[in-house]
């Protein structure tokens, strides 16, 4: 993973996706990579993982050489108008600003353009080695995969078009991007995993994901005492060791994360989930 | 008199089989009952009699009390729209390339269709109870936010952002030699599709009036709704019931209790490993122990810094699928706020 230059992390809402993102984060910090965070979501989980204050579109160093920021997308909007079309004079309010979130509200493809535009800048840049990106959940995931060629068929000229086909291109390169889907092996989240690998296999907007399983219990082999608080922790662990198991072959899974017990703080998830895909590297 | 109860909480938490339970205790405790999902999983779609069923309440086949209704957004918000439009205009939206996008994209749209439906249920006062099991989006804000959101959209907001003034005509759009702007906007974007959108936001307009006074009647019933905010003790979750328990009284009021699922059994907490165990049973009493105190800890933080009612649901190893499994998980649950959920004898 650290080899990409754009890693996204998604997966069904509640799977652990944003501890996911921010433990590869603080990973690939500590292997000496600049990092930048981005979080796709207003005030998701990110700021809590790192144990910060609420994150900014301008991106704050929340550990030496890893930054971290917050998607806003009028802020990217103007950024965009600003940097990229060269637009000058534009201010906040400018009439082409206004137009153009208006636009995002609405048309198809835009409000999603502005923001995977973005990060996607962020990437051609070469200010970071890497770009990891607290995603949308899996069900949003695809209309932002498959912006550009959204906006392909949907503007047949002008300059966004034009920039639509390398954003496409950059997405679609496993050398340089990777999709990791975040799993807990149960019924929803594993249907939805599964549904999401099919698409993307069908569309071909990015390269085969990574599958993460996330929340693995371990096997009990030991014997147990007959009865007491003992017995009853053993049947609950045994029971939902083997329903896990059940989804678990259904999908075939690249990184398994051990169930994490008895962390009372998301920065504490962050830091173990970084330790863990350390030891499996 | 229809009593409210509404279920919110973050994405993967159990809400949905919960609003399920609590609905099948209240059926069999006398209540007529309908229960309103958002996407359930297949085995519990099948429990509920819901699995083939479209959006209106069906009564259950076995559970005289119960009925259930799944919510379908995208249907719902066209026919939101369409109810407040007049024919013609109607017909063009259906139409229009920008409609199906905004119904689907708007992030309000589906929480504000959701929200709609709930109250149409609510109102026609053939249930004692109506549960809702409310839509993720926004860690649940969204379904409370949404009537505003949505009133706001189709009031023209949008277009008096492309024109920088007042609420265009159709003429507006075509007279691009006065309008330097339209020119930037057709290099960036190709030529004429500002125009289209709005013309679909001009259209949508037609619809304020009625999306708005509707807006205010649902906000009422979800201010008069009893609101239970579901959450697992895991750090994420609690992160988001927090932020989302200290936002819910100006939205709408504060909740009646804050529902702990996946709980273990308190005495869990002080068992210790001793040396009789093998190193493999010291590891499990020392992991689930652990986990029962951090949950404990989590309750507290709700119950002593924020003042809030906790209840708590037992951690079942498989999902419920049938009636009785469902039943029983409210039976061995604690804490519920029953003087507040059941309507009064």
């Amino acid at each position: 993973m650290l080899d990409k230059r754009l890693v996204l992390v998604s997966g069904k809402g509640g799977v652990g996706k944003s501890a996911v993102a921010t433990g590869l984060a603080l990973l690939a910090q500590r292997h000496g990579l600049r990092v930048l965070i981005i979080e796709m979501e207003s005030g998701g989980g990110l700021s809590a993982h790192f144990g910060t204050g609420p994150l900014a579109f301008q991106p704050t160093e929340v550990r030496p050489g890893l930054h971290a920021m917050e998607m806003v997308r009028s802020e990217a909007l103007l950024e965009y108008l600003q940097l990229q079309l060269r637009l000058p004079g534009m201010g906040r309010f400018g009439s082409v600003a206004r137009a153009f979130d208006a636009l995002a509200t609405t048309a198809p493809a835009v409000r999603e353009i502005v923001t995977i535009g973005k990060i996607l800048w962020e990437v051609r840049e070469e200010k970071w080695d890497l770009v990891i990106v607290d995603a949308p959940p899996t069900g949003q995931i695809g209309s932002y995969l498959r912006a550009p060629q959204s906006i392909s068929e949907l503007v047949t000229t002008g300059r966004i078009r034009a920039q639509a086909d390398w954003m496409a291109d950059t997405l679609a390169d496993p050398e340089r991007t990777a999709l990791i889907l975040v799993n807990l092996p149960e019924e929803l989240p594993t249907t939805e995993t599964l549904e999401t690998i099919d698409w993307v296999a069908k569309t071909e907007v990015v390269g085969a994901p990574t599958v993460i399983a996330n929340r693995v219990l371990g096997e009990l082999k030991a014997k147990v005492p007959a009865s007491g608080v003992v017995t009853e922790m053993a049947a609950l662990h045994i029971s939902l060791w083997a329903e896990q198991q059940k989804w678990l072959e259904r999908l075939p899974t690249d990184l398994t994360l051990p169930y994490m017990f008895g962390l009372f703080t998301p920065t504490e998830v962050a830091a173990h989930v970084s330790d863990e895909l350390e030891a499996l590297k | 008199m229809t009593e409210t109860v509404l279920v919110t909480g973050a994405g993967g938490v159990g809400k949905t089989t919960f609003s399920a339970a609590l609905a099948v205790t209240c059926a069999r405790r006398g209540a007529r009952t309908l229960v309103v999902t958002v996407d359930p999983a297949r085995r519990l779609a099948t429990a509920l009699g819901v699995a083939d069923l479209g959006s209106e309440p069906q009564p259950h086949t076995e559970e005289p009390n119960l009925w259930a209704a799944m919510l379908d957004s995208a249907a719902s918000w066209r026919a939101v729209a369409m109810r407040h439009a007049d024919p013609e205009v109607a017909t063009r939206l259906a139409d229009n390339e920008f409609f199906q996008a905004a119904s689907e994209h708007f992030p309000a749209s589906q929480a504000y269709a959701a929200a709609d439906q709930a109250a149409t249920f609510v109102q026609a006062r053939a249930w004692d109870m109506v549960i809702v099991d409310t839509p993720p989006s926004g860690g649940g804000i969204d379904f409370f936010t949404a009537p505003a959101q949505m009133a706001d959209l189709v009031g023209g907001r949008l277009l008096r952002w492309i024109t920088g003034g007042p609420i265009p005509g159709r003429r507006f759009f075509y007279d691009r030699a006065a309008r330097p702007m339209l020119r930037i906007a057709d290099t960036i974007l190709g030529s004429g599709l500002l125009e289209r959108v709005s013309e679909f936001l001009l259209d949508l307009r037609t619809t304020y009036d009625g999306v708005a006074s509707r807006g205010r009647e649902i906000e009422g019933v979800l201010r008069e709704a009893s609101i239970l905010v579901v959450t697992t003790a895991d750090p994420a979750p609690v992160t988001e019931a927090i932020r989302f328990y200290r936002q819910l009284p100006a939205l709408a009021s504060t909740p009646a209790a804050v529902v702990f699922n996946r709980s273990l059994p308190e005495e869990w907490a002080t068992a210790v490993p001793d040396s009789g165990m093998s190193a493999d049973v010291a590891r499990l009493v020392g992991q689930w122990s652990a986990e029962t105190l951090r949950q404990a800890d989590a309750r507290e933080e709700f119950s002593t810094r924020y003042g809030a009612a906790v209840a708590s649901v037992p951690w079942r190893p498989d999902p419920p699928t049938d009636l009785t499994g469902l039943a029983d998980l409210i039976e061995q649950s604690h804490g519920l706020p029953w003087d507040r959920l059941l309507p009064a004898e």
